[in-house]
């Protein structure tokens, strides 16, 4: 048998792939409900979202939206928290948490014969939560436990510590999202209460059902279940975003005999609103966004320092950041550096290839159907436009505006939104050994800096 | 729940290739997945860490495909593409528009074929870099990083596959030679060594035809050595194994692991809904009682390892708090383990009712599917099996597992390792 294996073969012909389509309503109480179906296998998930996040509290009550969001789990006014997870796991649901800087995702995950009952424990969670002292005080050393493992964590550490580099004090953004032991020991059950009572609301949130469901059947449930439930979250974002600095500076937080650096780069970003997304995103993905992008063929692939490195705009309701992140051994840490730095000034002032754009832009929007394979996957995105507002076609047109970015676009977003000069390097490591091999590097001042939260 | 149907297809080509093909068009996707019958525990005394350098060689080019461009081309057609190294078996695999499945085939079949040509020192000495750094960044730089390698010494002896870990020792790796990259692929990366699946939309009528154009020609080659060592052990330890060690870490955390029979006996039904009863979900076991009644704990974690070797291994593990006393925390975690020797009705159903979910979830994906068909063509030649693990999950009783516990959860079937911070806190 021959065959030309000199070549690449070509590509059969291409299956179009359409986004499900998404039912939007509108419930009484002032949620968003968006069905979309799916029948691949008897699944389905469903998110509710509430606006209540981290980024609307200040800084004395950081870390109070983690806590209460994680306490939901402690029980109901009619069952235990172990009641409450069993009646769950006998039916074989999950039912989740998760808080961010936008708000409170609860989601439930189980087979689709058992969504009603699924529902039904969801709404009693949400809407009848009772918060008791033992499962208060329990959620509460958890989170003490978690911040303490993240403080000796070097890829924590060195995060937490770029976060607070980029974003002026006083800026959510600037402290860890789970917030700070000191504080958040001082937490106790009528801080829960009052603030699920003030933010577990249904306006401006929404409920996203997806899977082998029928569509005025989800309403008709979900109204059910939810229909005594009413109101408005009490606080809003109400922040500016403003860097901590302008000026290119190196802090280094010493760990004696580190065998590995961690190294953050970077410097306040975009919003997940800005109408620039997509050039952004093909921008990203040639630079640090892919295996075969620019930092990872120079920094793993060529000069073998690291087993992976990425660039990333974290994309929030305001301005979050842009940030280059790896892991390197102690020995190459300044050379590394070295060459971040180079490819960041080059993207900026040598620009981009039609052929990387092109590359890029092949791959955003072909690997887009990989990602809609799962119910929780679509969850996920439909859960995005109940966050950020985006438009009912968003997800569907989604491609056309990533094929639709060329070399210009791609190098305007470059010429705003990545500023070689004025980026924070912060690197975890070996001070004694990395010190002077970074010194030299004459990129800018060097400055040794205690971690968050080891000020007390 | 109405039975799952997942289609399997089981197919042979001349070389000895096996191949499984799945079809499903509900999604324009394929996944491509290729599991060799090679692993860590084929590594020679030595030599370990081999497998898995060996599974980053494999991407840096074959006779007909450059260095980077495997990556370059799965990218660019809108794919995602990577390798996994584990105990039993390397596995590599593509998802892509399904209009670029010749495209994962030809790469898959030149690296199986083709790979030798293209290795060059220097892409040896780079690619040991990149491991190094691998090993660095995920156990020498993380708290608790080294359990693996405590444990797997606790439980297996020195003569023993599983004794070493998959990512082996860097002295290891700085002796190993091009000629080492070369006689490992004539040894093991032969299409008789080899599962292929192919999950998702494909065009039935072509598809066995495309995959034997792109592997038809590779050469059968010889039968695999037998695994290095005694895979035969007792089927429990004889005493408590103990190793205690004072670390750079943040919190107390204890892990306690039982040697249990391995993935290919009946038994491992009963293990698995045990696992399920201890550590799956917050109604389970040991969440309720370690983590929510007696507060001893800030999470639990269960895991049962699906080894085929000889026997496997069944970990628990509890992280305490600042300050805990660890041998309280010992004795809550292995007596919430022993004590399944009463476990009750109620709980068992919780365990399957939950589990079957999970199971049915992971299969969503067919990057997923393809995986699973694949591990069970290369240990059980049953790829329709996908569709039975719920039901072999369902016909586990309670006083299967009751027994199981009196039997394998006692102190002559524990190996114990302790972390303690280095502070005193």
């Amino acid at each position: 048998m021959s065959v030309d294996r000199s070549r690449a073969p070509k590509p059969g012909r291409i299956r179009p792939f359409d986004f499900p389509d998404v039912d939007r309503r509108r419930l009484d109480n002032g949620a968003d409900l968006h069905i979309a179906r799916m029948g691949r296998l008897p699944v389905v998930s469903v998110n509710l979202f509430m606006r209540a996040g981290e980024a609307a509290l200040d800084a004395e009550h950081a870390g109070l939206a983690v806590l209460t969001g994680d306490t939901l789990e402690g029980g109901t006014r009619r069952r235990s928290g172990t009641e409450l997870a069993d009646a769950l796991e006998r039916i074989g649901a999950r039912l989740n948490v998760s808080t961010g800087w936008e708000g409170t995702s609860v989601s439930l995950s189980c087979l689709a014969e058992r969504l009603d009952e699924g529902l039904a424990l969801l709404a009693e969670a949400v809407v009848e939560p009772a918060f008791p002292e033992a499962e208060v005080e329990r959620a509460r050393a958890q989170q003490v436990a978690d911040i303490r493992q993240r403080s000796m964590d070097p890829a924590s550490i060195a995060s937490d510590e770029a976060a607070r580099r980029y974003f002026a004090e006083g800026v959510p953004y600037a402290r860890p999202q789970v917030g700070m032991s000191d504080v958040v020991e001082s937490f106790n059950r009528n801080h829960l209460v009052g603030y699920a009572d003030a933010t577990w609301r249904p306006e401006t949130g929404g409920v996203v059902v997806v899977g082998d469901v029928d569509e005025d059947e989800i309403e008709s449930t979900v109204a059910g279940h939810f229909g005594g439930w009413t109101g408005r979250p009490a606080l809003s974002q109400d922040f500016d975003v403003t860097p901590r600095a302008v000026e290119r500076r190196i802090w280094i937080v010493d760990r004696p005999g580190a065998v590995q650096s961690e190294i953050r780069v970077g410097h306040v970003g975009t919003s997940r609103t800005d109408p620039r997304v997509p050039a952004l995103t093909v921008l990203n993905t040639l630079f640090g966004g892919a295996f075969t992008s620019r930092l990872n063929l120079n920094l793993r692939e060529e000069h073998g320092f690291t087993y992976g490195v990425r660039s990333r705009f974290g994309l929030r309701g305001k301005p979050g950041p842009f940030q280059v992140g790896t892991s390197v051994g102690t020995d190459v840490t300044a050379p590394a550096l070295e060459q971040i730095v180079i490819e960041l000034e080059k993207l900026v002032e040598a620009g981009v290839r039609e052929d990387e754009v092109a590359a890029a832009r092949d791959y955003i929007a072909g690997v887009f159907p990989l990602r809609m394979e799962t119910v929780g996957q679509v969850a996920g995105r439909l859960t995005e436009s109940v966050i950020y507002g985006l438009p009912d076609d968003y997800h569907a047109t989604y491609r056309e505006r990533i094929r639709a970015v060329t070399v210009a676009d791609a190098e305007d977003v470059a010429a705003v939104h990545i500023r070689p000069s004025e980026a924070q390097i912060v690197i975890v490591g070996d001070a004694t050994a990395i010190r002077a091999p970074v010194e030299a590097l004459g990129i800018a001042d060097v400055h040794r800096v205690a971690p968050v939260g080891s000020e007390a | 729940m109405k039975r799952l149907d997942i289609p399997s297809e089981r197919h042979r080509l001349d070389n000895g290739l096996r191949v499984v093909l799945s079809h499903d068009d509900t999604v324009p996707v394929v996944a491509v997945n290729l599991w060799y019958g090679v692993g860590s525990r084929n590594e020679q005394p030595g030599k370990t860490g081999f497998a898995h350098l060996f599974e980053h060689m494999m991407f840096q080019g074959s006779e007909h495909v450059p260095k980077n461009r495997h990556f370059e081309l799965i990218e660019r057609a809108g794919g995602a593409s990577n390798a996994t190294t584990w105990f039993d078996r390397t596995n590599y695999f593509e998802t892509v528009p399904s209009h670029h499945l010749d495209l994962a085939l030809w790469l898959e079949a030149d690296r199986m074929g083709w790979m030798v040509p293209a290795m060059t020192q220097e892409k040896l000495d780079n690619q040991r870099d990149v491991v190094k750094n691998e090993k660095r960044q995920r156990y020498d730089n993380q708290p608790y990083g080294d359990w693996d390698e405590r444990l797997q010494k606790l439980l297996w002896p020195e003569d023993h596959p599983y004794h070493h870990t998959v990512i082996g020792s860097m002295e290891d790796l700085d002796a190993a030679s091009l000629d080492d990259v070369a006689s490992f692929f004539e040894t093991f990366y032969r299409p008789s060594n080899a599962v292929l699946t192919i999950a998702g939309e494909f065009t039935r009528a072509s598809v066995l035809e495309k995959v034997d154009r792109w592997f038809g020609d590779i050469a059968q080659g010889d039968a695999i050595p037998p695994i290095p060592g005694r895979s035969e052990v007792p089927p429990l330890i004889g005493s408590t194994m103990r190793d205690r060690v004072v670390a750079d870490v943040p919190l107390p955390r204890v892990i306690v692991a039982y040697r249990i029979p391995p993935y290919s006996s009946d038994d491992f039904a009963v293990v698995e809904v045990a696992r399920a009863v201890l550590g799956a979900g917050r109604a389970s076991r040991l969440y309720r009682r370690l983590v929510r009644e007696q507060r001893v704990a800030n999470d639990v974690v269960s895991y049962a390892f699906p080894l085929m070797s000889g026997a496997s291994m069944l970990l628990v593990w509890a992280t305490g708090f600042p300050g805990s006393d660890e041998a309280a925390l010992e004795e809550a975690l292995t007596r919430g383990v022993s004590d399944l020797a009463d476990v009750e009705m109620s709980e068992v159903e919780r365990a399957i009712a939950l589990t079957e979910t999970d199971v049915v979830r992971s299969l969503e994906t067919v990057a997923h599917r393809a995986d699973v068909l694949s591990m069970l063509e290369l240990h059980f030649a049953d790829p329709a099996r996908i569709n039975r693990e719920v039901d072999r999950l369902r016909a586990v009783t309670v006083e299967q597992i009751r027994s199981f516990a009196s039997e394998h959860f006692g102190p002559d079937n524990r190996a114990v390792l302790t972390y303690v911070p280095e502070d005193g806190s």
